[in-house]
């Protein structure tokens, strides 16, 4: 009996110990609804309910007309994602022409050269370009007032040039260190500047961009060590072969969002501004997390404006 | 006595692991990791590695991504306001092309999984009925962060749309419909759709 008088006041312990926990981290349900859905939902994981065991008249349903088919009060709503897009015409003829040079030329060149290099090698490879990079990403977060991103960044960038033998390896990365690359780029800077995306441009070889983008690529050029090598054919090579390392660690995601799109053009388009302004909200967000005392002090920092993308 | 003691400590271990277990994950989360690492398991399957398995393997995986994804609420959010401009019929078939267009692009890459890590994360309450679940692909080269927004309907969460770095397939669908019905009628998008799905 004293067992039995145990056993309930641990199981009554526990329940009540289970019961704090959700209170706090997750649960934004009303609990009166909780319960059922933790009992549906284990059992449904077991046994797959196919569509079937719905009734025809709930299917019925799904198919009327939709009232509320704005998704207004959605909350993943985006803010405008659409651009402008007045050269039209022109960016399809290039998208076309880059897919044809992705397909004939740098596709089977990539794979050409996966088939005889290890991954190994050509993840150095990536990483020696990588670190390259580091004068644009250094400037990017300088630029964004972004100071432990650019501690970071050199810090990575000694690192990994003298231990990382040139850059070949990253073990700035590593669980010691945990000095993970600064994802950012002038564009992106631009944009937390409050700089918009302008219209859509389709460039031969670099592919989708947009006004603020290109001074993007020609800043990125300019700080960008690869871009000084003499005589011009010996850049090219070297350009030619970052291209196809890169290409060859992500044979396969071209193809599988083109063929997945009912218009890859427009696929590429949206995937391309959908992805920037994601990219630079991201960076906004960080910067404004890293500096409260700026916002607090209510001066007008023309780093952080208060609209715009 | 003895017995009575041994089966109500069954019991409250039984209700101790039910009531902890989706505490510590979330619903949501739990139901779409459990679709994942189901499909993982067909994927690892050392019984399906044959090369002539393929289509086996193709049509376990169907089973589980239809329980797993909403298509009539992916295909609705997509078409956005015209929805209304289908026939019931149109929307039928439209819901159905939409789901093999998808499957065609990505079946190949979802069979070519060699041994990735799938880590799931996070999981944010939108609301009472909405959540995204927070993952990632960890190969050899690079992290792919994978996120699925889902929606509680008759009790049962759902995906309904699927954000791949950073890019969500509902918009992007939206945006490319859009484009192609301020153009085209209905029914010249299903023959667009069909065209597609019938060419090898």
């Amino acid at each position: 009996m004293k067992g039995y008088l145990a056993l309930s006041v641990l199981l009554i312990f526990l329940m009540t110990g289970c019961a704090h926990s959700p209170r706090q981290s997750s649960s934004v349900l009303p609990s009166a609804q909780s319960a059922p859905q933790i009992l549906l939902a284990s059992t449904s994981g077991e046994i797959p309910v196919k569509a079937s065991g719905k009734s025809a008249d709930a299917i019925n349903d799904e198919y009327k007309d939709e009232e509320n088919i704005d998704y207004a009060d959605d909350k993943f709503k985006e803010e405008k994602v659409e651009i402008a897009d007045p050269l039209e015409p022109v960016n399809r003829v290039m998208h076309l022409f880059n897919d044809k040079l992705y397909l004939w030329a740098l596709k089977p060149a990539a794979q050409g050269y996966k088939a005889v290099t290890p991954e190994v090698l050509r993840i150095s490879a990536r990483n020696f370009f990588s670190n390259l990079r580091f004068p644009s990403r250094f400037l990017s977060c300088l630029l964004q007032s972004d100071f432990s991103g650019a501690a970071t960044e050199a810090g990575r960038f000694t690192i990994n040039t003298v231990w990382g033998i040139g850059g070949l390896m990253d073990p700035a990365s590593g669980k010691a260190l945990d000095l993970q690359m600064q994802d950012t780029d002038l564009g992106q800077t631009l944009g937390v500047w409050g700089v918009g995306q302008g219209f859509y441009i389709v460039w031969p070889v670099y592919g989708p961009s947009s006004p603020r983008d290109s001074i993007d690529i020609a800043g990125d050029n300019l700080l960008y060590p690869v871009s000084y090598i003499n005589p011009w054919y010996a850049w090219l090579g070297v350009w030619g072969y970052e291209k196809i390392n890169a290409t060859s660690l992500r044979i396969g995601d071209y193809e599988a969002l083109k063929d997945a799109a009912i218009d890859p053009y427009v696929a590429f388009r949206d995937a391309y501004i959908q992805y920037r302004l994601k990219r630079v909200k991201a960076r906004k967000a960080k910067v404004a997390s890293s500096m409260p005392s700026v916002e607090e002090s209510g001066s007008a920092n023309p780093v952080l404006p208060a609209k715009g993308n | 006595m003895k017995l009575m003691i041994k089966q109500f400590a069954v019991l409250s271990i039984l209700i101790i692991f039910a009531s902890s277990v989706p505490v510590y994950a979330g619903v949501p989360m739990t139901t779409a990791e459990t679709a994942v690492r189901k499909v993982l398991d067909v994927l690892k399957d050392p019984k399906l590695k044959n090369p002539s398995a393929k289509e086996i393997k193709k049509e376990k995986l169907r089973v589980i991504y239809e329980d797993m994804f909403d298509e009539i609420e992916f295909s609705k959010r997509t078409l956005v306001r015209n929805w209304n401009k289908f026939t019931p019929a149109q929307r039928t078939e439209f819901v159905k092309l939409f789901e093999q267009v998808l499957e065609k692009a990505y079946i190949d890459k979802i069979l070519d999984y060699s041994n990735e890590k799938v880590n799931f994360y996070k999981e944010n309450m939108i609301s009472d009925n909405q959540a995204e679940i927070q993952s990632k692909i960890v190969t050899s080269s690079k992290e792919i962060p994978i996120f699925y927004r889902m929606i509680l309907k008759d009790g049962k969460w759902k995906v309904y749309d699927v954000v791949v770095e950073n890019v969500s397939l509902v918009q992007n669908y939206r945006t490319q419909f859009n484009d192609i019905l301020s153009k085209d009628t209905p029914e010249q998008l299903l023959e667009t759709l069909r065209k597609k799905v019938s060419k090898q």
